[in-house]
């Protein structure tokens, strides 16, 4: 196996940011305008949980900044795995559908992580930036739990990203067989849906699936959870479906590339 | 009468041949099969929750909530489309001045395109989800009035349509009108129902959505498919919602044709 982690690792993503920068500042008007809508876009759920709580409804067990908050680390973390992953997916699906990959294989590097460090994708930092004013707003009328909430905040909210990952990299590897497939990302965005909201209204078996299967809970509702206090500690152990969902996704891409058949490569 | 057969002759064969090309990619197509049910389940365990003990909330009770996401979805796929960013590309790739050249308005063929474009949608994303709403979840998809449904329904296919074929029209004169198609798709998503109904929203609000086109695409149609329409403390009858709706449809279409034409003679492609 090639050497994942090295040296270069860093000269690598470094050079992918400086690229992908100098791109979007050449249509600057454009990315800042994409930007705003991209965020708009993803704080369409916010405004749902805002018309419900002022039409004198509420999720059960929830108040309007509780259910606030979840969405707020729900759309950070869309964020951060935005610019980290977003651009995986596409730049998989090109290579395969042209029949470049070779060149991808070619290179002294991990080709999954190739891909990541140099498909970094910017437009995602307003979700980022839009997020954390939504979490501050929240937390501001929540209060934090306590010091070890935070601790428990960080490791869930990391969890969280692995299975953004995960989903990312799982796309990527059935791009492979399902060429030029535009509407791949729908798939999984219909799952992550089941992560906008508690996942206490949802019934005990969706609730399984979505914190041990797809666990897609970890992104807004179990970080949320931990820095209200509200997280009963022995579900920590809802990290270990995450990081085994993760490590499936790079197992299953890996194991699509030995399937990908180059054009007259 | 020549030209109505004419008409006819011409869109169905667009449609056909359209059916085909995008028949080729059904798969692209059946993704909502999957797709449009996990959304739909989403809302359905969201809003039994929030009705906990509600049994009506801005006038709707759970079971027209749950009705108006199912209708809603299914509406989607037939009304759905994407003429603004084909006659975007049309222009900005000069491919537009081919159509200037045949003896066809584009706007007829780009609508002949999209009925059968949406007759796949219809036999792999329609029926496929209707039977899971039904069968499977149980949910109650009879409208309350076919006829008028299926009217409000054809009336938001075009309005989707002329509204969408507008905002292309844009590319004729903007080099970049991305950015602008974005922020239309994205308000209209906000205000046409499809993400919650439009009577959950302040009345204030309701009041200006009245006037807006937005609510033709999926608001209307789905408050038909209920059997009852309100917004802003507005009710009127069915017969008048869809007379509404038409009447929208035909100052749209006006506004096409007129923006068709001045475009047209704006329009300047490589070697023309």
């Amino acid at each position: 196996m090639r050497r994942i982690f090295n040296i270069r690792t860093f000269d690598i993503y470094k050079s992918g940011v400086k690229t992908s920068l100098a791109g979007v500042m050449t249509y600057r008007f454009d990315f800042i305008l994409s930007m705003i809508i991209t965020l708009l876009s993803n704080i369409l759920f916010p405004l749902v949980t805002i018309l419900i709580y002022t039409s004198g409804a509420s999720f059960p067990g929830w108040d309007f900044y509780e259910v606030l908050l979840i969405q707020a680390i729900f759309t950070i973390s869309n964020g951060v795995s935005g610019i980290m992953f977003g651009g995986l997916l596409w730049s998989t699906m090109g290579h395969v559908r042209e029949g470049s990959f070779e060149i991808v294989l070619l290179k002294p590097v991990n080709p999954l992580f190739f891909l990541v460090l140099s498909t970094f994708s910017p437009d995602s930092i307003s979700l980022i930036l839009g997020g954390a004013v939504m979490m501050w707003f929240a937390l501001s009328h929540t209060g934090i739990a306590s010091a070890f909430a935070i601790v428990q905040f960080v490791l869930l909210f990391f969890a969280g990203l692995s299975v953004m990952a995960g989903m990312s990299v799982i796309m990527a590897a059935a791009s492979f067989k399902w060429v030029g497939n535009s509407r791949l990302p729908e798939i999984f965005d219909s799952i992550k849906n089941f992560g906008k909201y508690p996942i206490s209204v949802f019934p005990k078996l969706a609730q399984s699936f979505v914190t041990f299967i797809i666990p897609v809970g970890m992104i807004g509702f179990f970080p949320a959870s931990a820095i209200l206090g509200r997280l009963d500690p022995k579900l920590t152990i809802a990290v270990i479906p995450c990081a085994l969902f993760m490590m499936f996704s790079i197992w299953l891409y890996n194991y699509m590339i030995r399937l990908y058949e180059s054009v007259g490569g | 009468m020549n030209f109505i057969k004419h008409k006819f002759d011409v869109c169905k064969s667009v449609a056909f041949v359209t059916y085909k090309e995008w028949s080729a990619y059904r798969t692209h197509s059946m993704v909502s099969i999957f797709v449009g049910p996990v959304y739909f389940i989403v809302q359905y365990f969201i809003w039994t929750a929030v009705y906990g003990g509600n049994t009506e909330l801005n006038g709707m009770g759970l079971n027209d909530i749950i009705r108006y996401f199912g209708a809603s979805a299914l509406i989607g796929y037939i009304t759905m489309d994407f003429a603004d960013w084909n006659l975007s590309m049309l222009i900005r790739t000069g491919k537009f001045l081919t159509f200037t050249l045949r003896p066809l308005n584009h706007r007829f063929f780009a609508l002949s395109q999209k009925v059968g474009h949406r007759l796949l949608g219809f036999l792999v994303e329609f029926l496929p989800c209707l039977a899971i709403f039904s069968l499977l979840f149980g949910i109650d998809m009879t409208p309350a009035s076919l006829p008028w449904t299926l009217i409000s329904v054809a009336l938001a296919f075009l309005m989707n349509f002329y509204v969408n074929y507008c905002l292309g029209m844009l590319s004729f004169w903007f080099v970049q009108s991305g950015g602008v198609r974005a922020v239309f798709q994205l308000l209209s998503g906000i205000f046409s129902g499809s993400v919650i109904p439009l009577v959950f929203f302040p009345k204030w609000l309701q009041q200006i959505q009245f006037f807006l086109p937005f609510q033709y695409t999926s608001y209307v149609p789905s408050m038909v498919f209920l059997g009852k329409y309100s917004l802003g403390s507005i009710e009127i009858s069915l017969a008048q919602a869809v007379g509404m709706q038409a009447l929208a449809v035909i100052v749209v279409f006006v506004v096409s044709e007129i923006l068709y034409r001045v475009s047209i003679k704006h329009f300047t492609g490589v070697g023309a």
